[in-house]
């Protein structure tokens, strides 16, 4: 018979306050093969560990039951401290009696009851326990990092930094991002493109980053350590290896299509790089706007293209590669202002969004940096900034903050008195938030050197009257309503992930929340990873942050695949299916339910076997089989059932 | 020829008898009739829907209940208060499981026949919001189509600038409604382009107009019609067009007071949506009771070549 002990953890007051910790332990000692029981106010301390691999020895225990928090949480720390104390980490388990107990229930006669009843059903799975041996798997030290912001190249640079491969994988023709469309960074001011264009041209030419620009996920298979990924190279329609990037091509294309980089604020030839800082620096063609595409006839470009560098032959092409590790960095989109009804729809042509303002802000921008609106051209006198729009608003657009508008409308308020001196600027909001580094500083002073005024309250209502935009609003803090008739209407408006996001999701099988962003596997211990095992998040994919917080994610990410990639092999949980090749008559049902297509038909055994690299551990198959043939190590039928049998003696 | 449920309600039973009978003759023109219930009761206008008490609703839930028990499924209505409180009351029933056991248990009790229905409740049946309560305009849209509409035009409101006003009932509460965006809707400017006249596009078109305050603060209202009129007037309108008739008299009858109040006001005609349809479909000018009108609409009738024949009613 199994020597078993029982730990039982307080956890403070979160288990104690509900739940009888004593009498638990006291009940634990009563049962078949316990042989110790002991409760201790934090058990997963070192003193608490000292605890658990002193006992074991002391008592020659053979298993032990944690009666604690949730296995996700510290399953992993015990089983450590079981090996240490030289038990196999699989005769360790956790009986959780916080998150499905304590944390749940609040009389404390009936939480007990139910505590000594989750202990006593995990003593029976304990008492049939085998030692296992965890299983090696092979890894493929190459990364591949989806999406070329400031995310992905940061990411990319870190991971091929330490030595290892990194495939840089972006829709755009240009890596760069948001981050390339803004003028300047709060709460420093120092320029975007001077501090993201070296680590552009760093991403490019690193020997150890692939980088492929104007390309997209097509599919992704594998698992952690052996994913098979299919890109596709969309067909740019010039050669890239002749072409030197003279950009004569494009001076001389008569199509005009809007510019996306520039807000559209600007227009560009049918053949473009999205601005001249593009890494890589060549052009591509949009089949949609080309002349030649629409019409046969044109094909200018190609007869001043002095290297014969245009292809209007070019196909997709499709790569396949062998990765390890993949992070996910597709980036944001802000809520498209003709969804603001009430803001005019996207019809007033002087309300813009601030992506659109930091355009006419940059230097290398539509107005060369100087404030012109865009129905005239006319430097504004007045403009109105108006945050949260769309954000904080659950009845008609998102929920949640965005939070990076208080900083980049304060910005935007200030970088315009700079320019214009006798500007007024106004800046309605709902409360200001400034956590970060040097911030609120930034803030105050805005508000208090620059006469920047500012509105505590929503506008209702913004509308065009003749050459002037009026909005509509209130200042909550005199209980005011506020006609201001601007030159210019700013919208901070809401960061939403990317449209691409959800379809990229699915190919991935990684997750996202109800608005659409990237599910951390953790919300606070494991915020880079996804739970899905090797697949890793950065930056505003996972929800709306600023620069430095999205640069922090991005080498967080990378460090995670480092730390991944300097192992020899990976080892896969044994708790895994096994078939008893026996019993399994190859009926095959087990494929269908698998989710992770860990089961495989052996044609010449004429049954099912497991792939045990791919294998989570589920228990589809095990419950689906028909015959009995599937089991799951340390989850037998009998484990099961003298744990359901455990469960119901106890009411 | 289509008979359709119609609630009139109050307001078009007696002061906006125009409303009501203007739309009868588009109606007809247009193929259909509308078939006023045989017995009817106050809705409530908007105050039922506008807290959360069960009893609010008995009235309009018998009202609903009587035209399913009918064994029609569609009710129409002009008025945006009758429009917005049948609507939303039969919202609550249809979402709300609770709001639904409580307004049929009032029901049942309410009837003449709950001697019988204590012995054998099979007599009885919930009702359960199977009636679609439909705004004649919204009718128009999406039963009968807009271009029908333009194709069956006798007098084309050629050169007329109308300015669409839409006032606060008709499109909100959104979720519940569901008629259009209220922030941006388009129904009436479709409306009026179906007609061949041009709507006008000016920012308070969803603005308020006062509502009962007319009553208990009349200042309070004349001044949001002035803006609102104003607003219109200067963007071009010959006139502002509505649906709801407390709108209409807001709008129409308050212009007196504004005169009084800015000297910088001109008058604005009104029409009901109905007046300008029955018009543009060639009902005779004399049907449309613009007797009843405080600003004479006679300049904008001019302007479509119509001919007032006013005392014909």
């Amino acid at each position: 018979m199994k020597r078993i002990g029982v730990f039982v953890c307080h956890c403070g007051i979160n288990i104690a306050e509900t739940v009888d910790v004593k009498r638990v332990a006291e009940e634990a000692m009563q049962m078949e093969g316990v042989t110790y029981a002991q409760d201790y106010i934090y058990m997963c301390s070192e003193p608490g560990q000292a605890l658990v691999r002193e006992k074991i020895k002391e008592e020659n225990l053979d298993a032990i039951i944690i009666a604690a928090c949730s296995p996700t949480l510290h399953e992993s720390t015990f089983r450590a401290a079981a090996e240490e104390a030289g038990l196999n980490p699989w005769q360790c388990e956790i009986a959780n009696i916080r998150e499905q107990c304590s944390w749940v229930h609040t009389d404390r006669e009936k939480a007990t009851r139910k505590a000594i009843n989750i202990v006593g059903t995990i003593v029976q799975k304990t008492r049939l326990n085998e030692s296992l041996e965890p299983i090696p798997v092979s890894i493929t030290k190459k990364a591949l990092v989806i999406g070329g912001g400031i995310a992905g190249i940061q990411a990319a640079l870190d991971i091929a930094d330490s030595g290892y491969k990194v495939i840089l994988v972006e829709k755009e023709s240009s890596i760069g991002g948001h981050m390339a469309q803004l003028s300047e960074t709060f709460p420093t001011l120092d320029c975007s493109q001077c501090i993201l264009t070296p680590k552009m041209v760093a991403a490019g030419k690193h020997p150890n980053i692939e980088l492929l620009t104007y390309s997209e996920i097509e599919e992704v298979s594998g698992y952690v350590g052996n994913f098979n990924v299919r890109i596709r190279r969309k067909a740019p329609f010039v050669d890239w290896s002749k072409c030197n990037g003279c950009g004569l091509c494009m001076e001389k294309c008569p199509a005009k299509v809007s510019s996306v980089f520039d807000r559209e604020l600007t227009t560009h030839g049918a053949i473009y790089v999205p601005f001249p800082q593009a890494v890589p620096n060549k052009p591509v063609i949009v089949k949609d706007s080309c002349i030649y595409f629409k019409t046969g006839k044109c094909r200018l470009c190609e007869k001043v293209c002095e290297i014969g560098a245009i292809n209007f032959e070019q196909e997709d092409q499709f790569i396949e590669e062998e990765v390890g590790a993949i992070i996910t960095a597709t980036g944001f989109e802000t809520l498209p202002v003709a969804d603001l009804a009430e803001y005019g729809a996207g019809d007033v042509p002087d309300v813009i969004d601030g992506l659109a303002f930091e355009r006419l802000l940059s230097a290398s921008g539509p107005t060369v940096g100087e404030v012109r609106r865009p129905s005239d051209g006319m430097v504004p006198k007045e403009i109105v900034f108006v945050q949260c729009a769309g954000s904080r608003d659950p009845e008609r657009y998102k929920p949640y903050c965005s939070k990076i508008c208080c900083m980049y409308t304060t910005k935007h308020a200030l970088l315009y008195k700079h320019r214009v001196h006798d500007g007024q600027s106004y800046i309605f909001y709902i409360d200001i938030r400034t956590g970060g580094k040097g911030y609120e500083e930034f803030y105050h002073n805005a508000e208090e050197e620059e006469g920047i005024i500012y509105l505590r309250g929503k506008v209702a209502k913004i509308f065009r009257d003749g050459d002037k935009t009026v909005v509509w609003g209130t200042d909550t803090l005199t209980g005011r309503n506020i006609e201001i008739a601007a030159d210019l209407v700013v919208l901070a408006t809401a960061v939403i992930p990317k449209d691409s996001t959800a379809e990229l999701v699915k190919k991935l099988r990684i997750h996202t929340g109800p608005n659409g962003f990237l599910s951390e596997a953790h919300p606070k211990l494991r915020p880079v990873e996804s739970i899905n095992s090797g697949f890793f998040i950065a930056g505003a994919a996972q929800g709306p942050r600023d620069i430095p917080e999205t640069v922090a994610q991005a080498s967080a990410a990378a460090c995670k695949v480092i730390s991944l990639f300097s192992r020899d092999h990976l080892e896969q949980d044994p708790a895994i299916a096994w078939v008893d090749e026996d019993l399994c008559g190859g009926c095959r049902i087990c494929i269908s339910v698998c989710p992770y297509d860990a089961r495989e038909y052996d044609e010449e055994k004429g049954i099912v076997i497991v792939n045990e690299a791919l294998c989570e551990g589920c228990g589809s198959c095990v419950a689906a089989c028909a015959c009995g043939a599937t089991q799951q190590r340390n989850l037998s039928d009998s484990q099961i059932k003298s744990m359901v049998t455990a469960s119901l003696r106890g009411e | 020829m289509a008979k359709i449920a119609y609630y009139p309600g109050c307001a078009l039973n007696e002061r906006s008898s125009h409303l009501d009978r203007s739309a009868r003759d588009a109606t007809v023109k247009l193929g259909f009739e509308l078939d006023e219930l045989d017995t009817w009761t106050c809705c409530g206008a908007v105050p039922p829907v506008s807290e959360e008490r069960v009893m609010n609703l008995i009235a309009p839930s018998r009202i609903l209940k009587d035209v399913r028990d009918s064994g029609r499924d569609i009710l129409i209505t002009i008025c945006d208060f009758c429009y917005n409180t049948l609507k939303r009351t039969n919202y609550s029933i249809k979402s709300d499981e609770i709001t639904r056991k409580r307004v049929n248990a009032f029901l049942a009790d309410d009837t003449p026949e709950r001697d019988y229905l204590e012995k054998d409740d099979s007599l009885w049946e919930d009702y359960e919001g199977e009636v679609k309560v439909i705004h004649l305009m919204e009718y128009l849209r999406d039963e009968l189509g807009y271009d029908k509409i333009a194709g069956s035009l006798e007098k084309p409101l050629k050169g007329l600038k109308i300015a669409p006003y839409y006032g606060c009932v008709m499109l909100r509460p959104q979720n519940e409604i569901q008629l259009d965006d209220p922030e941006n809707p388009s129904i009436i400017e479709d409306f009026i382009t179906a007609l061949d006249a041009r709507p006008v596009k000016y920012p308070y078109r969803t603005e308020c107009c006062g509502s009962y305050l007319s009553v208990s603060n009349p200042d309070a209202s004349t001044r949001l019609c002035y803006r609102i009129l104003t607003s219109a007037r200067n963007s071009g309108a010959d006139a502002v067009v509505v649906s709801c008739p407390l709108c209409f008299y807001n709008l129409d009858s308050r212009q007196k007071a504004i005169t009084e109040a800015y000297s910088d006001f001109k008058p604005v005609p009104i029409f009901y949506f109905t007046q300008l349809l029955s018009l543009a479909l060639g009902v005779d000018c004399g049907r449309q009771g613009f007797e009843k009108h405080y600003v004479d609409v006679t300049p904008v009738l001019d302007k479509i070549g119509v001919s007032t024949g006013k005392g014909d009613e």
